[in-house]
């Protein structure tokens, strides 16, 4: 037990790192706010394009990238675009490589959801749009895309939890993200204290939104 | 007169501070259709799931061949095994056809082995008029079949009463005779039947006694024949003559 | 066609990958070990805890809800860190794999009950009381009538999980677990060449392609025989 307080919870320790570790959640935060939004916008517009083409060929590509970058593990790429694109002659800034490896991940999973989304609204409601003049954009932008992102909003929150926990692997390529911060904070302190106190804040910082998508969901499987 | 087979006493039931069922006394002779009619509200679904526990009593007990089931020391699932409950939602397993619904108790609570428990449950469904649909899913099934289904499941474990919950309200109209006929053919048979329902001309028809419950108490009960063409009480006769019943 | 040539040099260079190749080979069979490990592990776990909150114990569903939530909420890395860095300071090392294993096992576990206990939630009561009118006891009524429901109910949201969490195995790189993105890196350092990374990518590709296409079959099949 003591040894527990010791070392998971040294409030010595914690006092020490607590300014560190801020920082690095601020990092966290705004690395979030960056990715999120790209990774949705450009999930969106592979939706739409592969719910709204003729082509075979096209929504067939649409769905091997999907497929693809859900197949890959996110780390991988990551390692793969920050360690490979040097060799090229390329020299890519961490944070770029980090935001292209994020937004290749991302942006396949919220296609997917945004594209459950779009075949949920019954095909009527952009026949009545179209039908009072409005054009395929118009219809889609104003009648069809809103009421899919209402349908799958408990997908979308749930999705974004996970973009904001994927940040995490951005320590592996030196981003100070709090992860990354806390293991430098724990080689120079010799105690495990500070990844301890990074838990907790990804706890105090997640479990709220984590608690609000749970009952997100059960108000929407019951107003189904 | 012999024993009853099915005996309600005094039965109570409140939820928190609101009383549903202000002392229902109640007999089923074996061998008995009773009909229970009444407003909605008045208590007579949950006096019918008191008898096989799925509400809890407050107060009172029920008497199963002989057995007080409301005793606290009471193998709850060997008693159910003599109370066969027909409910108005069907409820089907969805996931198994026909045969395995009825199958599902016969070998996993009366322990029959597979092909006894086969043999067991085509011969219910038969009863019921469903021997050709063993295979079928329930959803492959109108609502007066599964209802029959429904029926078939619990009389395949050969129970010593059966207690109807509205069978036929959430069947179309056109669907209500099959079930209506399969009841009548159980009776036939000797089965000692409690059944709640709507169905004015069937239990006219059909029933040994009618009870009619209103607002947790029972205000009257007789002949079937009696009740209808000259009952007693005032409240009776309000019920009656706003369902159309036939005199 | 200069750039080409580059390219192929840098990325697909035959002589690397041939000399590599076996390490790979190698990640990949810890690879596929561990996400099986953890797939049981998880799945079982999961299994177990939606089961115990049926019982509506309070003391019971309580640290039920709470496992559930904090670990949906922790990043997965940061749990297997924690086992793997700050463990062996109260008397518990273990190893890279263990490490790996047991966080991405709680983590399934975590969803998994979820999912399922949402699963068991959205049956009809009429179920459960079909079933125990019928004598039936409340571990049989679980068993034969329940689950089997649930479970198909739950197995969109199953699969993805189980996807997302295997590929998390490549997070085990981080403590030095000899799987394919590890085995990969470290080769890629010695040759002062990218192309065993190519290799490490190809080798994700050929595990969690079919697993993926293999989720999508699963989905349609247990669906139709609702």
């Amino acid at each position: 037990m003591d040894a527990i307080l010791q070392n998971f919870f040294n409030l010595a320790v914690y006092r020490d790192v607590f300014g560190f570790l801020l920082r690095g959640l601020w990092t966290t935060v705004w690395l979030s706010l960056l990715v999120i939004p790209i990774g949705a916008a450009s999930g969106l517009v592979i939706a739409v394009a592969a719910t709204q083409t003729r082509r075979r060929w096209v929504r067939f590509l649409l769905a091997a990238y999907v497929d693809f970058f859900r197949a890959f593990p996110p780390l991988v790429l990551l390692i793969f675009i920050y360690y490979g694109v040097p060799f090229l002659g390329i020299d890519l800034p961490k944070l770029m490589a980090v935001a292209i490896g994020f937004m290749l991940n991302n942006s396949s999973y919220y296609a997917e959801v945004f594209r459950a989304g779009i075949e949920s609204v019954p095909g009527g409601q952009a026949e009545a749009a179209r039908s009072t003049g409005l054009t395929r954009m118009q219809a889609l932008r104003h009648v069809v895309i809103p009421q899919a992102t209402r349908n799958v909003l408990p997908d979308l929150v749930g999705n974004s939890i996970e973009v904001v926990k994927l940040t995490t692997i951005a320590s592996v390529v030196a981003i100070p993200e709090l992860l990354r911060v806390a293991r430098d904070a724990q080689s120079l302190v010799y105690n495990p204290s500070p990844i301890v106190l990074a838990a907790l804040m990804y706890l105090a910082l997640l479990w709220p939104l984590v608690r609000w998508l749970s009952r997100l969901e059960h108000r929407h499987v019951q107003a189904r | 007169m012999s024993a009853p087979i099915l005996e309600i006493v005094d039965l109570h039931k409140a939820y928190g501070d609101t009383p549903v069922l202000r002392g229902i006394d109640l007999r089923v002779r074996p061998g008995e259709l009773v009909c229970v009619i009444g407003p909605s509200g008045s208590g007579k679904s949950t006096m019918l799931r008191c008898c096989n526990r799925l509400e809890e009593p407050s107060a009172g007990q029920i008497v199963v061949e002989g057995v007080d089931i409301t005793r606290a020391d009471v193998d709850l699932n060997r008693v159910r095994q003599r109370i066969g409950m027909v409910f108005q939602q069907f409820n089907l397993y969805p996931h198994l056809d026909a045969l395995g619904n009825v199958m599902l108790a016969l070998r996993r609570v009366q322990g029959h082995s597979n092909d006894e428990a086969r043999r067991r449950a085509r011969s219910a469904l038969a009863r019921v008029g469903l021997a050709d649909k063993a295979a079928s899913l329930p959803a492959e099934l109108s609502g007066g079949q599964q209802q029959r289904v429904g029926i078939a499941r619990a009389i395949a474990l050969e129970p010593g009463v059966m207690l109807f919950d509205e069978p036929t309200s959430a069947l179309d109209p056109e669907l209500v005779g099959s079930v209506l006929t399969v009841m009548r053919d159980l009776r036939e048979a000797g089965m000692s039947m409690l059944v709640v329902t709507h169905e004015m001309a069937f239990a006219r028809a059909a029933a040994d006694r009618v009870v009619f419950m209103d607002a947790g108490v029972v205000v009257e009960e007789g002949p079937a024949a009696q009740v209808f063409e000259r009952p007693a009480h005032e409240r009776t006769r309000a019920f009656l003559s706003r369902h159309h019943a036939p005199c | 066609m200069e750039w080409f040539d580059r390219l192929v040099f840098t990325f697909f260079n035959a002589g690397v990958a041939a000399r590599y190749l076996p390490d790979i080979v190698k990640g990949m069979g810890v690879t596929v070990a561990l996400g099986l490990c953890v797939v049981a592990a998880g799945l079982v776990l999961g299994l177990l805890l939606a089961v115990l909150r049926t019982l509506h114990r309070p003391w019971l569903t309580l640290p039920i809800v709470a496992f559930a939530d904090i670990l949906r909420a922790l990043p997965p890395l940061v749990v297997i860190i924690v086992l793997f860095f700050a463990f062996p300071y109260i008397e518990l090392s273990m190893s890279s794999f263990t490490a790996t294993w047991i966080a991405l096992s709680l983590v399934l576990a975590a969803y998994a009950e979820e999912s399922i206990w949402a699963g068991l939630l959205a049956l009809p009561r009429g179920q459960s009381e079909a079933a125990r009118s019928t004598g039936m006891s409340w571990w049989r009524t679980l068993r034969f009538v329940l689950l089997p429901q649930a479970l198909r109910i739950a197995v969109p949201a199953l699969t993805n999980r189980v996807i997302s969490i295997t590929k998390n195995t490549a997070l085990g790189s981080v403590v030095a677990l000899n799987e394919v993105l590890n085995n990969a890196q470290s080769a890629s350092s010695n040759a002062g060449n990218p192309t065993p990374l190519t290799l490490g990518a190809v080798a994700y590709l050929i595990i969690f392609l079919p697993v993926v296409l293999g989720a999508r079959w699963l989905e349609t099949r247990w669906r139709w025989k609702r």
